[in-house]
């Protein structure tokens, strides 16, 4: 136990988390650039109600507020639309904060990524902000740095054209970025540069993303050239909408993805084939936020299967 | 494959996903707050709830349409539903008991437990609503009873984990109000699934 004198600090910054923060860096600025200084607003505002809830619950645990809130928060953020509502994008944070981590227990004991138990939840609330309105993207030099926001329109997202059957936009805009979409994930480029950075600093798990990004080539190739339901091809798939967003920065979250290395990859398998069959086949345009929390759900029978497994192996072994 | 089969294939698995007993209608609850603290338990419930429920709504389809339409007595069927699952359960308990003994130690206690579960009945009376076929119905009755006994799982290994974690779960939400939590959750994830298949 610590001495009672010692002082507790406001934030404890754990090292991977800053990690993630360093490779969100980016994704902020293209925000900015592709939809104007709001962005910056909406993610302030954000990183500020997340603190204070999760203040509000350590205060009396008397422990440091985590650096994984800022990141919670930062994400949830980049995943919402530009033309959010500020309230709305705080209700999301808070349900989020104190319903997916919080009466957990806080840092390292949540079950469902919060981040994604904010999202899921506004986006079942609020349909019509989260899905229908979408801001034209910048471009040019100054771009969205001389701008609060860009022209609103009700122009659909890359998923959403694909999903009524119209062509796909080139891949050159998809990867760079300049197509309509939530804040921070429409620039595939820099999502991915982030993804590798944390892959190399081990502060994500190759194994789920290696897993989810093989699922969901194979289940969407076989889509695509059956041609079931305007499937895109699978390139398309990778890099409209959420996919790569959501495969860098929510599965591989080390504390709900399932914690044994053979589990990782069955987990990032499901959710990669989940995420196909939702996009592909269900009511929502996008499918990446259900299929990473469905993931979260399956993860710890995953890894008691696992555990079972071995153990049982390793006594057929010494029987032998 | 024909009409009949194609439609009661998109039935089963629309019971497992789309329309989960559990996630998406609430049934079965009180169950699945209880029992749901060991996987071990939780699957044995599991397995018991997937085998009454394909024989019970199978059972009462022929009932429903043998026995009380032709007599016009239709209006008995809540009644008579109810009589026949725990007449069936305690038919199932007794020759399991006579037949294997292993098998009853690790199902038998179970069964008495699924007679007033409440997602056998909804099962049975959503196939009467929903104006099923024999074999529609028989796959209704496996897809929900599978659906409960994913979720069920689910929900097993989640405690599990944070029984191991141990988080410090504020006081008042101990027990079911954590895991109540949790299934609201679920259900939200599941919500992912609405719209991929149709249930009637």
């Amino acid at each position: 136990m610590e001495k009672k004198e010692k002082k507790i600090p406001l934030i404890n910054w754990q090292p991977p988390m800053v990690k993630v923060l360093y490779a969100l860096i980016p994704l902020v600025l293209a925000s900015v650039y592709f939809f104007g200084w709001r962005c910056l607003l909406v993610i302030g505002t954000v990183n500020l109600a997340g603190f204070l809830m999760e203040y509000l619950f350590v205060r009396n645990w008397k422990e440091p507020v985590s650096a994984a809130v800022f990141v919670t928060s930062t994400l949830l953020a980049l995943s919402l639309p530009p033309s959010i509502p500020l309230w709305m994008a705080v209700v999301g944070i808070v349900f989020g904060v104190v319903f997916g981590k919080m009466v957990f227990g806080g840092f390292g004991k949540n079950i469902f990524n919060p981040a994604l138990t904010g999202r899921a939840f506004l986006y079942v609330s609020f349909a019509i902000p989260m899905t229908g309105k979408w801001n034209e993207p910048a471009s040019g030099i100054p771009g969205g740095f001389a701008k609060f926001t860009t022209d609103a329109v009700t122009s659909a997202t890359p998923m959403a054209a694909i999903k009524a059957g119209n062509a796909a936009p080139p891949f050159l805009s998809l990867l760079l970025g300049n197509t309509a979409g939530s804040m921070g994930e429409t620039c595939a480029l820099l999502i991915i540069l982030g993804g590798l950075y944390l892959i190399w600093k081990k502060a994500a798990n190759f194994r789920i993303v290696l897993g989810c990004f093989i699922g969901m080539m194979l289940l969407q190739g076989t889509f695509w050239l059956m041609h079931i339901r305007h499937a895109p091809d699978p390139l398309t798939t990778f890099l409209a909408g959420s996919v790569a967003f959501g495969l860098f920065f929510f599965t591989t979250d080390p504390i709900s993805a399932a914690q044994t290395d053979e589990g990782r990859w069955i987990y990032g398998f499901v959710i990669g084939i989940l995420t196909v069959i939702i996009r592909n086949f269900s009511a929502w345009p996008e499918g990446m936020m259900f299929a990473i929390l469905l993931g979260n759900m399956f993860a710890p029978i995953t890894d008691y299967y696992i555990r079972e497994f071995k153990a049982r192996k390793k006594k057929v072994v010494a029987a032998a | 494959m024909t009409e009949n089969g194609w439609m009661a294939f998109s039935i089963l698995i629309a019971a497992i996903f789309t329309d989960n007993i559990l996630l998406t209608n609430y049934l079965g609850m009180c169950s699945f707050l209880s029992v749901s603290k060991e996987i071990k338990t939780a699957t044995g419930l599991g397995t018991a709830v997937v085998f009454v429920m394909t024989c019970t709504t199978v059972i009462n389809w022929l009932v429903y349409y043998y026995i009380l339409m032709p007599l016009d007595l239709g209006y008995l069927y809540f009644i008579v539903f109810i009589v026949v699952i725990a007449a069936f359960v305690q038919l199932v308990e007794m020759i399991v008991e006579r037949v294997s003994e292993p098998l009853y130690y690790s199902l038998g206690i179970f069964l008495p437990l699924i007679t007033v579960n409440c997602a056998i009945l909804g099962a049975c009376l959503f196939m009467i609503i929903r104006n099923y076929g024999f074999l529609s119905s028989l796959a209704y009755g496996f897809g929900a009873g599978v659906g409960w006994a994913l979720a069920i799982t689910c929900m097993a290994g989640i405690r599990e984990k944070m029984a191991k974690v141990k988080g410090k779960i504020p006081k008042g939400l101990e027990g079911a109000g954590i895991t109540l939590i949790i299934a609201g959750i679920m259900a939200l994830a599941f919500i992912g699934f609405s719209g991929t298949m149709n249930i009637r």
